[in-house]
């Protein structure tokens, strides 16, 4: 059985060289982004940590298990709400281009998590590039010609113009009812003036979605990752069907 | 709800001892034929006939001990290592893949639990997408562990529904009611196996041993929620799209001829993730946590929502709640 005996080793070994990486790894996340916890979530410190790679080659390859992505997404505490237990959570910033929340890699696919694609150019076009420093004018004509790649059922079924929502001097930012401001990353601050039930249960976790663990950080998604706020209501699609491949390795190997 | 749903199952620690009598029987069969294999191969070994190269003698070798390795439950942790090891490089043999096979075991203090929003859901399968990818399921056979029955607003009513639609959805006046295993607290899957190859674990997932199962498929015709599917021929996954992050118990190559099922993504659940089905699913609807965390997402629900579960009446206890909004 000298094969096993040169397995063990094998294992042993690699658990060694694992463990310096897992090291290192701790020292470099000091950042408050990545320190998610997700593969090592237990609550363990440094000196546990220590003790459990002592005891078994296993143990140190199964904390060593990829930690998910949601080290990779920027988000913002919440304000106004907590979650369930009074808790603080964290929604996923309004960042131009940035794609971690909506892509989540399964096996070897990657796949859309969200009902929506957030438009690609409102980075590259921010409405400020005409609307900076000017005031809203509410020219009908003027709102068509300029807007016509914006359909907008909901301020128009709501009977709001666009200053219902947007401060009236810098329309990047969203004028709430209470005289503040609040910047595009705090949607759910505007939304849940009229639609506080969903808002509640936003918060609760019953609306919306938390990306990536049900243990650690708590990040959802804001409002606007899958509603689009001029036309919330989402388009139908057609159903994801299997492909089916053919058979290669025959019934009887 | 009764109150022994938040309670572990008692067999965190199973010692194994029904099995003992079966295991030594296992390893005399192993000796034996282990003995005359070692003679065919030592006489096939002196033939200038055989071809055999390195790599197919080695894994001959390792089938071999794959077909005479224990029990996981009553492997000791250098075993399970070297189960590890093997199954790893048989992976490599056979498809030419680098997987890692995970060992976690339960988190303690932690019991899973699975809410399903019928108000959101609107039928798109993405989470049978990212299950098929994620858990290896053979893609010939169109294995799928998730239904996304589409019925008539009304009563849930499985007979009249369909799983199968290929229309634009939503449909109008219809609603999409997701199933899959539902990792009940009193499983019929569980007593019903003749040879101890699934149990429930401690943080409530029904897992069964591929090596231990022998097809015989009574949990299959135990589970009143038609979760489990069986491997007719060996699962057909193309070597590109294998997933190489993969845990013993979940979504590990399985053999031709045993039973697999829903694990909960046990691979990504313990190590705090969260399911594919339920990371995947761009509406909302499928909400993932641990019961025993009184501030949790899903206690939440279950405090708050109009919940329900299905076949309530068989006392199966399923830890998956349908809710509305």
């Amino acid at each position: 059985m000298t094969w096993r005996l040169a397995l063990a080793s094998a294992v042993g070994g690699a658990a060694a060289w694992l463990t310096t990486a897992c090291a290192d790894r701790a020292v470099a996340g000091d950042r408050p982004l990545q320190q998610s916890v997700h593969g090592r979530s237990r609550g363990v410190s440094s000196g546990d940590v220590a003790g459990t790679i002592a005891e078994s080659a296993l143990a140190i390859r199964n904390m060593t298990r990829e930690p998910g992505a949601l080290a990779t997404v920027v988000a913002v505490t919440v304000r106004g709400w907590t979650g369930p237990g009074g808790r603080p959570f964290e929604v996923t910033l309004r960042t131009p281009g940035q794609t971690p929340a909506h892509a989540r890699r399964f096996g070897t696919v990657t796949l859309r998590n969200s009902a929506r694609t957030r438009a690609p150019n409102v980075g590259q076009y921010p409405c400020t590039s005409c609307h900076l420093g000017k005031r809203l004018t509410m020219s009908a004509k003027r709102v068509r010609d300029a807007h016509q790649n914006i359909k907008a059922p909901h301020p128009v079924q709501t009977g709001g113009a666009c200053s219902t929502c947007h401060a009236a001097d810098n329309v990047e930012l969203l004028a709430l009812k209470s005289g503040e401001r609040a910047t595009l990353d705090h949607t759910y601050r505007l939304c849940a003036q009229c639609h506080f039930s969903q808002a509640d249960a936003w918060a609760s976790g019953a609306h919306g979605k938390r990306l990536d663990g049900w243990q650690g950080r708590r990040v959802v998604m804001g409002c606007a990752d899958c509603h689009d706020p001029h036309k919330p209501a989402i388009e139908p699609r057609i159903p994801f069907r299997a492909p089916r491949i053919e058979r290669v390795r025959g019934h009887d190997e | 709800m009764s109150a022994d749903l938040f309670q572990s199952p008692p067999n965190g620690d199973d010692d194994g001892t029904v099995l003992q009598k079966r295991v030594d029987r296992r390893r005399a069969l192993g000796i034996l034929i282990g003995g005359m294999a070692a003679g065919t191969q030592a006489v096939s070994a002196c033939s200038p006939l055989s071809a055999a190269t390195d790599e197919e003698r080695e894994l001959k070798h390792l089938e071999w001990q794959e077909f005479i390795q224990k029990h996981y439950r009553r492997m000791t942790e250098a075993e399970r290592a070297e189960t590890v090891v093997r199954i790893e490089r048989l992976a490599k043999l056979r498809l030419g893949v680098n997987v890692t096979i995970d060992t976690t075991g339960a988190q303690p203090g932690v019991l899973f639990g699975y809410a399903f929003n019928i108000s959101k859901c609107r039928g798109y399968r993405s989470c049978i997408e990212a299950c098929i990818n994620e858990n290896n399921l053979d893609r010939a056979a169109d294995t799928q562990y998730i239904r996304i029955f589409e019925m008539k607003d009304g009563p849930v009513d499985l007979d009249a529904a369909t799983a199968t639609y290929e229309h634009e959805v939503p449909a109008a006046g219809h609603f999409y009611f997701g199933t899959q295993c539902f990792q009940c607290a009193n499983p019929p899957c569980v007593p019903v196996c003749p040879v101890g190859a699934t149990w429930q674990e401690p943080d409530g997932i029904v897992v069964i041993d591929y090596n231990w199962c022998v097809g015989c498929r009574m949990c299959m015709s135990a589970c009143p929620y038609w979760a489990r599917r069986f491997n007719w021929s060996v699962p057909e996954v193309p070597a590109e799209v294998v997933n190489p992050n993969q845990h013993y118990l979940g979504n590990r190559a399985r053999r031709k001829g045993v039973v697999e099922k829903c694990t909960f993504c046990i691979h990504r659940t313990r190590h705090g993730r969260l399911p594919a089905c339920a990371e995947a699913c761009p509406t909302g609807a499928r909400v993932f946590g641990n019961l025993l965390d009184p501030n949790s997402e899903i206690r939440w629900i279950l405090a708050n929502k109009r919940i329900f579960r299905l076949k309530e009446d068989l006392e199966t206890e399923p830890r998956f709640w349908y809710f509305s909004d």
